[in-house]
């Protein structure tokens, strides 16, 4: 319904020139919920009330908990460096690494609290790192299948293969943009394991946004301006 | 000072020395997460710092500077306004009521059932409401949907045709 997409400048000024998109001039300040020092909670170190009860507090003398592997276990009281029985995206950075020992990075660790925090508080428990670690180590040795010749990171070549082999038909420009997008930037671009598991997941959720929308498989789609909000917005990850 | 006029230097110099806690001279997602309340006993959204981040980070070293922190300041400090301005009960969070004035008034054109999808995916709360940072993130997110779709349609006619992979690179483009 409507004629087209509201104009929608928001309210975002400043002019950030980083990789994300540039907000546009606002209105002046005043205060509110934001900076920590205004009344509120927001110097608190965000646990929350509770979190010393309940499951947080794993003993360290005591078994990993039922349906928890125990070196699973093990490195979770070590990655849990607050011991508040909770892993935040800061302790899952120092946990998660690519195969050149560089930290898996911010967005990929987001998508992974995202994925395995039931609580939305932005932080998983045992259960949820245990599931994690064994979905990793799925994606790993995927990755170390495309990996041709074991260089550590997926180049170019190994992309498109890796996207043919899970089935996608994608060009050779998409993957330059891909690369473009993800890769550390160098004379021979190549992607770690933490871009690769962001790229494969973002690809298969959107696939199978447009597969719903493409129902006669004609492999183009007419979307209007809240059809394609909505299928974004809902399949976001 | 003049309204949307930067703070004194020193004054910014002095929040960032605060929120810098490890003292690295950059502010990291961890550091500005902890600086930031929501309004709630929860920590500040960490997609919300990592989007706020990600904007103003121009050396994508994964945090700011002090002076790409003085953008950072100003751009809170603005949403607090929003958030402020349309918060009109003045409850701490905004129902789906408030957030069609806020988003009609940056001139969105958007229908009622939208509204429940947006507020089921960002209201991290579970009250069906938006606290302050959820409210920054959905405005994000909206924000560059809109604009890429722009982009697409040429004619602005509100419809786009694409295929399978313009699609993909939209959506790429701002993930």
């Amino acid at each position: 319904p409507g004629p087209g997409p509201g104009p929608g400048p928001g309210p975002g000024p400043g002019s950030g020139s980083g990789s994300g998109s540039r907000p546009r001039p606002g209105p002046g300040p005043v205060p509110g919920p934001g900076w920590g020092s205004t009344p509120g909670p927001g110097s608190v170190s965000g646990r929350g009330p509770g979190a010393a009860a309940g499951n947080g507090n794993w003993d360290r003398r005591r078994n990993a908990p039922p349906g928890v592997d125990p070196e699973a276990f093990s490195w979770f009281q070590t990655v849990d460096t607050d011991h508040s029985g909770f892993i935040s995206v800061k302790e899952l950075k120092q946990a998660l690494v690519n195969n050149n020992w560089s930290s898996f990075n911010d967005e990929t660790c987001l998508l992974m609290i995202n994925m395995f925090d039931k609580t939305r508080s932005g932080r998983i428990d045992v259960y949820g790192f245990s599931a994690l670690l064994r979905f990793i180590q799925q994606w790993r040795s995927l990755f170390q299948q495309y990996d041709r010749d074991q260089s550590g990171s997926i180049s170019f070549t190994e992309l498109q293969q890796a996207f043919s082999q899970m089935g996608y038909n994608l060009s050779p420009q998409f993957s330059q943009l891909l690369l473009a997008r993800y890769a550390q930037r160098s004379p021979n671009p190549s992607i770690q394991l933490d871009r690769f598991i962001h790229i494969c997941m973002q690809l298969q959720s959107l696939t199978d946004a447009f597969r719903e929308k493409d129902t006669a498989m004609v492999g183009n789609v007419r979307l209007g301006y809240e059809d394609f909000l909505t299928m974004v917005v809902t399949r976001m990850l | 000072g003049a309204p949307g006029a930067l703070p004194d230097p020193s004054f910014l110099w002095s929040v960032f020395q605060r929120v810098d806690k490890d003292r690295s001279g950059i502010i990291c997602d961890n550091e500005l997460q902890q600086a930031l309340s929501n309004g709630t006993w929860t920590p500040f959204n960490p997609a919300t710092v990592r989007s706020i981040l990600g904007m103003f980070d121009r050396e994508n070293k994964g945090g700011v500077n002090f002076n790409e922190f003085t953008g950072v300041w100003k751009y809170i400090t603005d949403w607090q306004n929003v958030f402020r301005t349309y918060d009109r009960d003045n409850s701490g969070m905004i129902d789906k009521n408030e957030l069609k004035q806020a988003l009609t008034g940056f001139g969105y054109r958007l229908s009622d059932q939208f509204y429940d999808i947006l507020i089921r995916k960002f209201d991290r709360q579970g009250k069906g409401q938006v606290a302050f940072d959820d409210f920054i993130q959905c405005c994000v997110v909206l924000q560059r949907l809109t604009d890429v779709f722009r982009r697409y349609d040429t004619d602005q006619d509100g419809w786009i045709q694409v295929s399978y992979e313009q699609y993909l690179s939209m959506v790429f483009s701002i993930v």
